[in-house]
């Protein structure tokens, strides 16, 4: 929406957006367009989209003078009609893809540049042609949030949808979503998701569909032909592999992290190695860790009792204990600490979290020992802070990554208030969540 | 082939556009340097395009899709001169200050009006020459107008825009490109149509819009730094764009030879051709659909605020006119010798140069107008590769007494040759080093010693040969005839 000031005059002249107008300011004459306002900038200028193609802004005040030469466009909100399902040959196995936000198809109206997103079978299919060799496919949004926007409630409506979607039959699943908290997700559906007969995929993009130069289409194939040829029946990310368009890595969701704001390789597996690599373009996937659950012929249970006052707490110099008070008084039931290096917390004077942990555990609360170097395994004794905080009943979470421990947390919560069994259970490998030996190899950033 | 067309009849009608790369210290929307100097690439990145939809319709996805699915793109990085933004794997930064600033001093150069508001665009780009597909342009300045013979030209717009990767090879289906040059910023100087001058003059028109965008003195210089494109349409046809005419010279050439070229065709198709070394044209594959652009949303609009150009106006660079004046009146250049170094490509560099060293301005002149387009031909050697410090330190070493302008040929020979090899270094590996007056009298002396009886400008002769370069000759001459008086 352009200003105040803007709108009362294009009312008055009747022009509308989509109008070829003549523009005079300052005796110089300008004409083209007239544009939507975007949201950034000035809203008092006028955007004209130049006959070569160009868009300027022109400030509004007056003496400006404006003059409707024709409707040159019907610019309206376009609502695609979604195709929810699309057959190419009966021989070939079904799928099903989940949207809940983000775009695996776009269209742009190079008009006004408004980018409409769709997430109907046949757009997506027109977009990634290579789909119909794969599989037969069947599209369906059930959300669209941006994944900042992704809550535990929303978890569960994931979690669901993908259970109804495996009982109707289909051979492999992708739920497309957002990056950024791409890998809650995945731990999440990893402990929701009881008995799981089928490879599920999360594939997210970290260059937007509407671009020539997007993810999408190699994260989305590669996920595709992951799901319906191979036999890894967890809950895996499935995103490139190198910032090359040559391979995806299908990384198990409960050892996954994203590591680089903006790389389309910013998913990485942390203490294992991806599950498997998929090639593109010769369609090989290869094992890389055979540590996984098999395709079966299980029914699929959701299991998605969670307990939400769950929070993070990380540790860092100058931490005042008073914070955990807070979390405290607003009820919450468990605390995930990202320590430092093992596992260590302050323990020295006014920053010592010794007493407070003690308190909470002591209170019913438990409180799980992470650590922010994401690499690597927690310990309880190596040094005198372990020992402190071990002697406190907190739990220390193996390998896991903080983010995981966090969702797993959460989920046993909603089963069990307990103190031994929440122990018991945080320590069981439910989802692949931790490892027992951590090889060389499982380290390799760079 | 003989020129008799009178090109008023055939009503030839063109219209230019010219890209000259800037000088800035980073490229447009990153850190990375504009120097183009790295000669391996540090890696190569695979990638592939992807059709995008658009409201046009499904057939022209189809044409996409059918042209880019058996295409693979190999972008070679660069070690300084390519980040993660090149390489399309992280969001533009910020727009470059300098390039803007540079961009609306050509801008108002031309006599353009300024918008208000400045709209980043991208324009679709399939042929893989830029990683994210789509090229960012923005439109700095429009409505201006030079003057050419008394009569004004049309300037429809100055745009600012990122440079394309550079084309390193195309062979079965695989294309590979040098990221280095991609995202240099450009400005893009288009006119609007020309009409009633021969071939000649729009490539004079052309020369002068090269000049005036030189004035700012941040420009780029060299082979690949300047582009031109012009469309040609006479009688009766169709406009005919012809993309990519790197030298200047050949621009009325290729206006000809398309001239011929559409006399000769019974039916001119409106299509797009590249331009080739020897002036001729080929087609290339015109991309389906309208003109592409759409609005870049990683960053958002910019205003320009009136200050701001009120401040560029205040400290807009000399007119090349006035400095040609000032170059022979004040720094003492012939008319001829003065119009040589306002047309090099070393225009700035002499300027900054004349300003930094004492040495007469002439001579500096004609190492650039004369003594490097002498090497090339005569030894066919890149001399373009020499870069400004070279000449700086050459100068210098002049300056101080170091070397004498006669050895100024053979150490830049040398340094073409030997670029790892610094000047002064040069100096003393090729025996340049300056020799002092009292060496100089010995070597006459043993000259004089072992050429008895031989005549003075004998003598002058062979003591020459063995000090070409390394003293001043007059010095020779005078050192040589009063050791052969004291002889003889």
């Amino acid at each position: 929406m352009y200003s105040k000031n803007i709108e009362k005059v294009l009312k008055e002249k009747r022009i509308r957006v989509g109008d070829r107008i003549k523009l005079v300011k300052n005796k110089k004459t300008f004409e083209g367009i007239l544009m939507p306002r975007i949201e950034m900038g000035d809203l008092n200028c006028l955007i004209i989209k130049l006959d070569n193609g160009y868009n300027i802004g022109i400030g509004f005040e007056r003496g400006v003078e404006l003059e409707k030469i024709r409707t040159e466009w019907q610019i309206s909100g376009k609502k695609v009609k979604e195709v929810e399902s699309i057959t190419f040959d009966k021989k070939l196995p079904t799928i099903s893809i989940i949207g809940t936000g983000g775009t695996i198809a776009s269209k742009i109206d190079y008009r006004t540049g408004g980018v409409y997103a769709s997430f109907s079978a046949k757009d997506i299919v027109t977009q990634i042609p290579e789909l119909k060799e794969i599989a037969n496919i069947r599209a369906k949004q059930i959300m669209n949030i941006l994944s900042e926007d992704m809550t535990p409630d929303r978890w569960r409506e994931i979690a669901r949808a993908v259970v109804k979607e495996i009982n109707s039959g289909v051979s492999g699943l992708i739920i497309t979503h957002g990056t950024d908290t791409l890998h809650y997700t995945a731990a999440a559906l990893s402990f929701m998701l009881r008995d799981l007969p089928i490879p599920v995929a999360l594939v997210g993009a970290q260059r937007s569909s509407d671009r020539g130069s997007s993810d999408t289409v190699m994260n989305v194939a590669c996920a595709a032909n992951f799901v319906v040829n191979s036999d890894v029946a967890e809950v895996c990310t499935v995103m490139h592999g190198s910032i090359e368009d040559n391979y995806c890595l299908a990384i198990r969701g409960t050892k996954v992290r994203k590591i680089h704001t903006s790389r389309r390789d910013a998913f990485k597996p942390v203490n294992e190695l991806p599950i498997a690599r998929i090639n593109w373009i010769d369609k090989k996937i290869e094992i890389m860790n055979e540590n996984y659950r098999k395709r079966n012929s299980k029914k699929v249970k959701v299991d998605d009792k969670i307990e939400t006052k769950v929070a993070i707490i990380k540790c860092y110099p100058g931490l005042e204990p008073e914070i955990l008070d807070y979390y405290l008084k607003k009820k919450y039931k468990g605390f995930i600490i990202e320590a430092t290096g093992l596992g260590n917390t302050p323990t020295l004077g006014k920053h010592s979290l010794l007493p407070k942990i003690e308190k909470v555990v002591k209170s019913g609360v438990p409180v799980v020992i992470t650590s922010q170097c994401i690499y690597g395994r927690v310990h309880p004794f190596v040094y005198r802070p372990l020992r402190e905080l071990t002697k406190r009943g907190v739990i220390f979470a193996e390998d896991m990554l903080p983010e995981t421990a966090y969702v797993k947390l959460m989920w046993v919560l909603g089963h069990t208030k307990k103190m031994n069994q929440i122990k018991e259970m945080m320590l069981t490998n439910y989802a692949g969540e931790t490892n027992k030996r951590i090889e060389t190899g499982e380290f390799s950033i760079w | 082939m003989v020129n008799v067309l009178n090109y008023e009849d055939i009503n030839l009608k063109c219209g230019l556009e010219i890209h000259r790369q800037l000088n800035t210290s980073h490229k447009l929307f990153c850190g990375c340097s504009t120097n183009m100097i790295e000669k391996k690439p540090i890696t190569e990145i695979k990638r592939k395009l992807h059709p995008v939809a658009s409201e046009l319709g499904e057939v022209d996805v189809a044409a996409q899709y059918e042209f880019l699915r058996n295409r693979q793109f190999n972008y070679q990085v660069f070690h300084g001169e390519n980040c993660l933004v090149e390489c399309d794997e992280e969001p533009i930064h910020l727009l470059n200050q300098e390039a803007l600033e540079i961009a609306l001093q050509v801008a108002l150069l031309f006599n353009c009006i300024i918008p208000e508001e400045i709209h980043i665009m991208r324009k679709t780009v399939i042929d893989g020459s830029n990683t994210s597909a789509f090229q960012r342009t923005m439109v700095i300045g429009l409505n201006g107008f030079i003057e050419y013979k008394g009569k004004k030209i049309e300037i429809l717009h100055v745009s600012l825009e990122e440079d394309a990767a550079g084309l390193v090879e195309e062979k079965n289906g695989s294309v590979t490109y040098r990221l280095n040059r991609l995202s240099i910023p450009l400005v893009e100087i288009g006119t609007g149509l020309i009409v009633g001058y021969s071939p000649e003059e729009i490539q004079n028109i052309a020369y002068t819009i090269g000049m005036i965008c030189r004035s700012t003195g941040k420009v780029k210089r060299g082979i690949g730094t300047i582009r031109q494109d012009v469309n040609v349409s006479i009688k009766g046809g169709q406009r005919v764009e012809i993309k990519g005419v790197q030298e200047l010279g050949l621009l009325s050439k290729v206006i000809e030879l398309e001239v011929q070229r559409q006399l000769s065709l019974p039916r001119v198709e409106k299509e797009t051709r590249a331009a080739l070394p020897d002036g001729t044209t080929k087609f290339t594959r015109p991309l389906p659909g309208a003109a592409r652009m759409y609005p870049e949303t990683d960053i958002p609009p910019f205003k320009i605020e009136k200050t701001f150009i009120q401040k560029i106006k205040k400290n807009l660079p000399e007119p090349w006119d006035k400095k040609l004046i000032r170059f022979k009146e004040e720094l003492k250049l012939s008319y001829d010798l003065a119009n040589q170094i306002l047309r090099s490509d070393y225009l700035d560099l002499f300027e900054s140069l004349t300003k930094k060293f004492k040495i007469n301005p002439s001579v500096i002149a004609n190492v650039f107008v004369s003594t490097l387009k002498d090497l090339k031909k005569r030894e066919n050697i890149s001399v373009e590769n020499l870069i400004d410090e070279d000449f700086e330190k050459l100068f210098e070493l002049l300056e101080t007494g170091k070397l004498v302008k006669e050895s100024i040929p053979d150490i830049l020979s040398y340094k073409v040759k030997n670029p790892e090899i610094a000047m002064t270094e040069i100096i003393k590996k090729i025996g340049l080093e300056a020799i002092s007056k009292e060496e100089l009298t010995k070597i006459v002396n043993d000259t004089l010693e072992k050429n008895k009886g031989q005549p003075l400008n004998k003598i002058i002769g062979i003591v020459m040969s063995k000090v070409r370069g390394r003293i001043k000759s007059e010095e020779v001459a005078e050192i040589v005839k009063k050791e052969f008086e004291k002889v003889y």
